[in-house]
């Protein structure tokens, strides 16, 4: 892949652009390895103060320098299961509307319609999830009310990739299907889900990566109690990326310590979420 | 499924094609209405405060105090496009270049695949942990101002810019490569002068989707930028703010209409603009696809 | 054209100076409770000093505090002073600048408006949930003769951590005769089943808009948001309403310490607010920068002379006038300071 009479001067040029680009790239892991070292550096003074108490107890008082983050774990997944409890579903039958049922001359605006889904700002969704959501209709800043909006922001997300890898599936298949009398429906249970299994596991974790992670807007609905765990969807509780939103600005050293064991217990939870989503999109879709 | 089966009750078979035909439409409608919802409130509550002695409200400065009535949110659509645009013009070159070396020179090596690998882990890290970065590593040192802001959103978009750079790479043609190769050029002008350009739409259309994103975030703003009212052009001195942070903080004054008004009025602000860019990002790929249907790209 | 004034907010933006004086940006942050005086005190300053832009990012006392020993904000503004773990943190030496008294109103939304009054034994038990419904004895026991509904109580308190809530909890740590179990200060472990305002603006809203619903908040924001407030119990048994006189009333007589911290819950005379509280400034005795911190002085000057008069309108209560001298001999080694 070189050309024969190179002047030295391109050479040194195109090495350097070369290395220009690898050290861009190279940024992710400089970034990425900054941001583990000098945040678990910053959280350590809060694990050693808790010791494993940080993560089983749920009393979490700053003025008695006890820092419990069970409950916000709990409101993170809580939330997060109920945001994909009505998100999956959905955007399994959005896809699959799209890419199956829907004729050519629709696929587009309904693409069209998931983007806008998908890039409205999520402190408008907060805005509209407090001032319509909670008070219009009366369900209150909960974890109701925080699912539901999760569940509106995750849904694009969760669409697209499964769209990407339903389409994945080989039209002789589904071919074949028809043409032995299947309905359209019969097609799609014996062709293209097994096909896109696993795909569309991986599509529904990355979107639980995302709902466990959003901060405003679940903060601004989600009524921020302490200590909070029970069934009830209509108690207001707390996350843990709304917790530290909320008292960053007024924490003190172990307080803020305490925060930022939050953010790097909320870091590695996201972390091993999307891995265990991308070893699935990999293991499973061919080539 | 044997033929004996496929006969028999066909009236059920349909029945059920048609009932979960009607379930995916359903579906459809479902997604639909939150975001008509969405827009419709935003539109209802904050078109009359952006209307209202139009443009005032966008160039304006923020009422100092915040009970009163009136516009505007000039300083505030001032430093979304200031921190948004600077972080744009770091992430992106960076990115591309980045999915540059990914794609044409780093294949398969160790090195790109645990780049590949991590740019994915980067994107899936929830925004408010970059916020806190910036403000260990930044805002500690160099106070508030909109370039930590521009900061943390750049490290936001980078792996994002890097992943659609480098699908858009993946699908030019490789015969393109090697008849410019052919010609005598070396491999950095080719990427440059052939490649890039040959994947320009579909680089450009995923660089304004994660800008559109970026727009939006409030929580890393939170950490880096500050807070002021009165128009700040100064990238590194002083307190600057945005479209999302004045909505969050409007969230503590929901008391006032006035403030309330002003917040919707912000929310369509920003709504419109992340809307403009992502219809956009749509537009340049499909004109270009347009024009260049006669040649062939993969 | 919709284009010209654009070009003329950019161009006078970009100008580094002013009326020939260069472009001075101070920037504090810190307490809710005073926010609204800060905004008023902020922009006629400004009107008359055209080159001082004053940004009050507000966030909570905590978060001023936070901001002062971080050296991110010119100065900040809180309802409670440093305690002394946290004082330690600020390198440099600063003066605390009383700036007003207010009151924490309790605050409530029943059909009909019924003025009630309570004591801080009933207040102790309402907030840890204790009574969960207004038609309890304890309430009606503080409010013969007036019929309470048969609701559901809604606690109403902050989500972000506040000098408000530290001084709410100190009143009824200290004078609910031992009702109050919880400790106080500027995050509370508060029961379960509370909803968390955001602010006292926050808190004002879900006031507002639930049947029910009780809250604390300065009488600023109460007033403005036109929610109805109780009457507390002073020492003596006497239920005194929240207004201008009766915080201005509270202000009378009390001990000032050197450094300017003081408290005036249940202090001053018997038609004094119980749940009063005065809010600080926090600025550095040597500021960073000397032009700033000349303009900063003359700031507190005016907030502590021309000020003051403008406190009544918007519900809060000047400082007495014998705290007023101190307090501008303060300002006046302040502006000392910037000068060496």
């Amino acid at each position: 892949m070189h050309a024969s009479g190179l002047s030295p001067r391109s050479h040194h040029a195109d090495n350097a652009f070369r290395w220009t680009a690898a050290l861009a790239a190279g940024l992710v892991l400089v970034i990425l390895g900054l941001v583990a070292a000098t945040m678990t550096a910053r959280a350590w003074p809060a694990f050693s103060h808790m010791g494993v108490s940080f993560l089983t107890s749920r009393d979490w008082s700053p003025a008695d320098d006890q820092y419990g983050a069970l409950a916000f774990g709990f409101g993170t997944l809580y939330t997060s299961a109920l945001a994909l409890a009505l998100a999956v579903p959905i955007s399994l039958g959005v896809a699959l509307f799209v890419t199956q049922v829907a004729p050519g001359w629709a696929k587009r605006p309904l693409i069209y319609l998931l983007d806008l889904c998908a890039v409205v700002p999520s402190v408008v969704w907060g805005l509209w999830g407090m001032l319509v959501l909670s008070e219009r209709f009366g369900l209150g800043l909960s974890f109701l009310t925080a699912g539901l909006i999760l569940a509106v922001m995750i849904t694009p997300i969760i669409t697209s990739l499964s769209r990407e890898v339903i389409d994945t599936t080989p039209s002789a298949d589904k071919e074949a299907a028809l043409a032995l009398g299947a309905t359209r429906w019969e097609m799609i249970r014996a062709t293209v889900l097994p096909h896109s299994r696993g795909g569309l596991v991986g599509a529904v974790m990355l979107g639980l990566g995302r709902a466990m992670g959003e901060t405003i807007a679940v903060a601004l609905v989600i009524g921020s109690t302490h200590g909070q765990i029970t069934a009830n969807p209509f108690a207001s509780g707390n996350s843990m990326p709304a917790v530290i939103a909320n008292e960053w600005g007024e924490a003190d050293e172990l307080h803020r310590s305490a925060l930022i064991a939050l953010a790097v217990a909320l870091f590695a939870l996201t972390i091993v979420v999307n891995l265990i989503a991308t070893w699935i999109v990999r293991r499973r879709s061919p080539g | 499924m044997n033929a004996v089966e496929l006969h028999a009750r066909p009236s059920r078979r349909a029945a059920s094609n048609l009932a979960m035909t009607c379930a995916m439409g359903l579906a459809v409608i479902v997604v639909a209405i939150p975001l008509f919802a969405v827009i419709s409130a935003v539109v209802s509550r904050g078109a009359s405060v952006v209307l209202d002695g139009f443009p005032d409200f966008l160039v304006a400065e923020i009422p100092p105090i915040s009970r009163r009535a009136g516009p505007g949110m000039g300083p505030a659509i001032v430093g979304t496009l200031l921190v948004t645009g600077t972080a744009t013009a770091i992430a992106v070159p960076l990115g591309v270049l980045g999915a540059v070396y990914l794609h044409e020179y780093g294949g398969r090596g160790v090195f790109a695949r645990v780049v590949r690998f991590l740019a994915v882990v980067m994107t899936g890290v929830p925004s408010i942990v970059m916020g806190m970065f910036v403000y260990v590593m930044w805002t500690l040192r160099f106070g508030y101002s909109a370039f930590g802001g521009a900061l943390a959103l750049a490290c936001l978009m980078l792996p994002v810019v890097i992943g659609s750079t480098e699908q858009m790479l993946r699908l030019v043609s490789d015969q393109l490569r090697e008849a410019s190769y052919a010609l005598g050029a070396s491999k950095s002008r080719t990427v440059l002068t052939v490649v890039l350009p040959a994947a320009l739409p579909g680089i450009v259309s995923g660089a304004l989707l994660a800008v559109a994103r970026a727009a939006g975030e409030t929580a890393p703003l939170l950490f880096a930028v500050g807070a002021t009212k009165t128009f700040n052009l100064d990238l590194m001195g002083g307190a600057n703010t945005a479209l999302p942070l004045q909505i969050f903080q409007a969230s503590s004054d929901l008391a006032f209409p006035a403030a309330e008004q002003r917040a919707w009025g912000a929310a369509l602000t920003l709504v419109t603009l992340t809307f403009l860019l992502t219809i956009a990002a749509r537009l340049v790929v499909a004109r270009t696809l347009r024009r260049r249907s006669g040649w062939k790209s993969s | 054209m919709a284009l010209q004034p654009w070009l003329w907010l950019v161009v006078a933006a970009c100008d580094a100076t002013v009326g020939g004086r260069a472009r001075v940006t101070i920037d504090a942050s810190g307490s809710t409770f005073q926010k609204a005086a800060q905004e008023v005190w902020a922009d006629v300053f400004r009107r008359a000093h055209r080159h001082v832009t004053i940004n009050y990012a507000g966030g909570g006392s905590g978060k001023g505090r936070q901001d002062f020993a971080d050296g991110t904000v010119d100065f900040a503004c809180t309802d409670a002073p440093f305690k002394p773990a946290e004082r330690a943190r600020v390198r440099s030496e600063f003066f605390y600048i009383p700036t007003l008294l207010g009151a924490i109103t309790v605050s409530y939304h029943l059909p009909g408006d019924p003025a009630l009054v309570f004591s801080a034994a009933t207040l102790a038990d309402i907030f840890e949930r204790r009574i969960d419904r207004w038609n309890a004895p304890a309430i009606a026991n503080d409010n013969p003769g007036i019929t309470l509904p048969d609701l559901e109580i809604v606690v109403v308190r902050r989500s972000d951590g506040s000098g408000t809530t530290e001084n709410f909890t100190r009143f009824l740590a200290e004078f609910s005769g031992g009702a109050w179990k919880r400790a106080s200060g500027s995050t509370v472990a508060w029961p379960t089943d509370t909803r968390a305002g955001y602010g006292n603006g926050g808190v004002a809203r879900i006031v507002k808009t639930t049947v029910g619903a009780i809250g604390y908040l300065d009488l600023s924001d109460a007033k403005a948001s036109r929610l109805t407030c109780a009457a507390i119990e002073n020492r003596a048994g006497r239920p005194i309403y929240p207004d201008v006189a009766s915080v201005t009333a509270a202000g009378e007589g009390i001990e000032i310490g050197d450094d300017l911290v003081f408290s005036a819950l249940a202090a001053g005379n018997d038609l004094a607010y119980p749940i009063t509280a005065p809010s600080w400034c926090m600025v550095y005795a040597k500021p960073l920068d000397p032009v700033t911190g000349g303009e900063i002085a003359a700031y507190f000057r005016y907030v502590l002379t021309d000020g003051q008069a403008l406190l009544a309108e918007i519900d809060f209560a000047p400082l007495p006038s014998s705290l007023r001298t101190r307090v501008l001999a303060q300002i006046e080694r302040l502006a000392v300071g910037t000068q060496e």
